[in-house]
């Protein structure tokens, strides 16, 4: 995760066109890879020989049926989350806003447990349920950036998130308590994992991130104005107040849709537009952009690690991209000068 | 306690009448003897011997191994622990307990210490894995019996029960429901064989993201074995493991044996069968096509033990495999 300095210095050189080829190149081969590799005993060279169509249905069922879902659902949960989080960041103006951090993640999987508990099957209310959870933690979340002093500086609204995550997590708990059956059903949404998810919880959360999608792209440009000032802003003829809702509303489509089909996961939103920030600069449109390949990349890239390291079983996703995030939460917050936004 | 009194007295006669002191002795010696062979006894456990005499009335049992114990040789205990995942003491037992209510005294690892004292009992049947702290507060409360730890083995229920038993001191009858199980599961084997059902078999918890392989060295796991089936666990867990970790759905086919028994700790087992069925890495196993799928209790499968639990084990087996 040392990428950025480096990228900051030499990258940026090369035209933004031939990075995105790269990286879309990048995420090619990932996807690949994540057809190729499992906990199970089809390896690469059986999955291999299938795509070069040899005839073996236990490495199709494996390859189409457990792999090719979970690459689709990791491709949208890290575009989901890469997005949510440089929309966060821009609109907090905050480098270390991030919806696992500052607690929205959490406010989505608190919700979806106490559906669970008061009696919801887990199937059909979960996407509903897990975006209002995330629009509540948004607006808290927000609402404390707000409070005079907090919102100036971005380690304090870290710190307020902490909190509101922490009494989130402690409730969750407590629905534990109340309900211990359902514990083995809510602790997958403490940590969050891919495995066993199915494409058609992918097609149920698909439209509201459509939705979400066309309102970032009829509000990054009037974001970008948002990033000079809101004063700027206004003199251009936007609408400060109503962008700052929308995009919140944004956030909570997106992170709720990606905690309903994946549980929680921490620190992609983080990660994933620091990173893009490296190769875009400071503009949110182009940051936005590049958040696309780059969320997948790291969420693929973790999903297939968690899947090797403990075969016959498997990590679970969330444990890992936590294992990444950190140290770049770390070194952003080491870094001599906090980069505001 | 009569020990105690005699003694008591022959010391103060004997301080009175220096001469008459050895016949004191010898009484003394007699009605502990006497005490001795009808009440008093010895119980080798975990931390050392505790003696227990009498026939003790004020029972709270700290392990579902104990309550199961205890109900089958016909003490009803003041106060029980709830079963794994419960609020309440497993249903199998409930059904023995009739109108009886027994206070709970929070959950096997995590006693509630204070819930214990206000029982005021005067014997306490506790787990194989209790700490030693709480066995100091514990003994403190009355004689604790902690079977000695032994590797997880099918059949450890059998020499916990009888020390049990013995603690209680109603031994035969607790003989009696163990010879009652190894009957009944001989039984149940004879009619399994007549009707030529049998073949490997994996018994698992379904979690969210997928099975749970139990060891084949657990209790119910042996009963399986013993009505002649051929238990396995795919050599997935470790040594001291009770189950393996969740297995990665690419492994299904690693537990597709001819039977599969599938324990859920939600009431509604066949609902357990549901969810596992939404998954297509599920519904392709051969066992499942086959519909050998058997849903069971997991209160009573995989956290209970004891004469009681195998009887009512015994009949899901036959339940579910005879036709």
């Amino acid at each position: 995760m040392t990428v950025p300095r480096f990228a900051t210095t030499s990258v940026r050189r090369a035209t933004p066109r031939t990075l995105m080829i790269l990286l879309l190149t990048a995420l090619m081969a990932v996807s690949l890879v994540s057809l190729l590799i499992g906990a199970g005993s089809v390896g690469p060279g059986r999955a291999l020989a299938l795509l070069s169509g040899a005839q073996d249905s236990e490495a199709r069922f494996i390859v189409w049926e457990l792999r090719a879902p979970r690459t689709l659902i990791g491709i949208a949960v890290g575009m989901a989350l890469g997005v949510a989080g440089a929309l966060l960041q821009a609109v907090a103006r905050n480098p270390l806003a991030e919806p696992g951090l500052l607690g929205v993640s959490a406010g989505a999987a608190f919700a979806v447990a106490l559906a669970l508990v008061l009696g919801a099957s887990a199937a059909t209310l979960r996407i509903p349920v897990a975006q209002l959870g995330a629009l509540v933690g948004c607006v808290c979340v927000l609402s404390v950036a707000r409070f005079r002093g907090v919102g100036n500086d971005p380690i304090r609204l870290v710190l307020a998130g902490a909190a509101f995550s922490g009494l989130l997590a402690s409730l969750t708990s407590l629905i534990l308590l109340y309900d211990q059956r359902a514990a083995d059903e809510i602790r997958f949404w403490v940590i969050g994992s891919l495995a066993g998810r199915r494409l058609d919880d992918l097609f149920a959360v698909l439209p509201s991130m459509l939705i979400a999608s066309v309102v970032v792209a009829l509000i990054a440009r009037p974001l970008a104005a948002l990033a000079l000032g809101e004063r700027v802003a206004s003199g251009l003829g936007h609408h400060p107040k109503l962008i700052r809702w929308l995009v919140v509303a944004c956030v909570a489509l997106l992170v709720g849709a990606a905690t309903a089909i994946a549980g929680p996961i921490a620190f992609v939103g983080l990660v994933v537009p620091f990173v893009a920030r490296a190769f875009a600069g400071p503009d949110i449109r182009r940051t936005l952009w590049f958040c696309l390949p780059i969320g997948p990349l790291m969420v693929l890239a973790a999903d297939i690690i968690s899947r090797v390291v403990v075969a016959p079983s498997e990590l679970p996703l969330g444990v890992l991209t936590a294992l990444c995030g950190a140290p770049v939460l770390i070194a952003v917050v080491r870094a001599r000068r906090l980069p505001m936004l | 306690m009569r020990v105690k009194t005699t003694l008591f007295k022959t010391r103060s006669m004997s301080a009175i009448f220096i001469k008459s002191g050895c016949l004191g002795m010898l009484c003394m010696l007699l009605s502990a003897l006497v005490a001795g062979t009808a009440q008093a006894r010895t119980l080798e456990t975990a931390f050392g011997d505790v003696d227990i005499e009498g026939t003790p009335e004020r029972v709270v049992t700290l392990y579902e191994g104990a309550l199961d114990a205890a109900v089958a040789a016909g003490v009803t205990p003041l106060g029980a622990v709830t079963t794994r995942g419960g609020d309440n003491v497993a249903g199998y037992i409930e059904a023995h307990l009739g109108e009886n209510l027994l206070a709970i005294m929070g959950v096997v690892r995590e006693i509630n210490i204070e819930a214990v004292l206000a029982q005021q009992p005067d014997l306490i049947l506790a787990p194989a894995q209790l700490s030693d702290e709480q066995y100091q507060l514990l003994s403190r409360i009355a004689p604790t019996v902690v079977p000695l730890t032994q590797p997880l083995a099918s059949d450890n229920w059998k020499d916990e029960a009888r020390l049990y038993g013995e603690a209680l001191n109603r031994q035969a009858a607790i003989a009696e429901a163990i010879e009652a199980v190894e009957d009944r599961a001989a039984e149940v084997a004879e009619a399994l064989e007549k009707a030529d059902v049998g073949g490997s078999t994996f018994l698992v918890r379904w979690m969210p993201g997928g099975p749970m392989v139990m060891s084949e060295n657990l209790f119910a796991a042996g009963l399986l074995a013993q009505v002649g089936l051929d238990v396995q666990d795919g050599g997935l867990i470790g040594e001291r493991g009770v189950h393996s970790d969740v297995l990665s759905l690419e492994n299904l086919s690693q537990v597709d044996g001819d039977w599969l028994f599938l324990a859920t700790l939600n009431e509604d087992g066949q609902a357990a069968v549901d969810a596992a069925k939404q998954s297509s890495a599920f519904t392709r196993l051969n066992v499942v096509q086959q519909d050998h799928v058997v849903p069971v209790d997991g209160q009573l499968w995989t956290s209970a033990n004891g004469p009681l639990a195998a009887q009512a084990i015994l009949d899901d087996i036959e339940a579910a495999l005879l036709p």
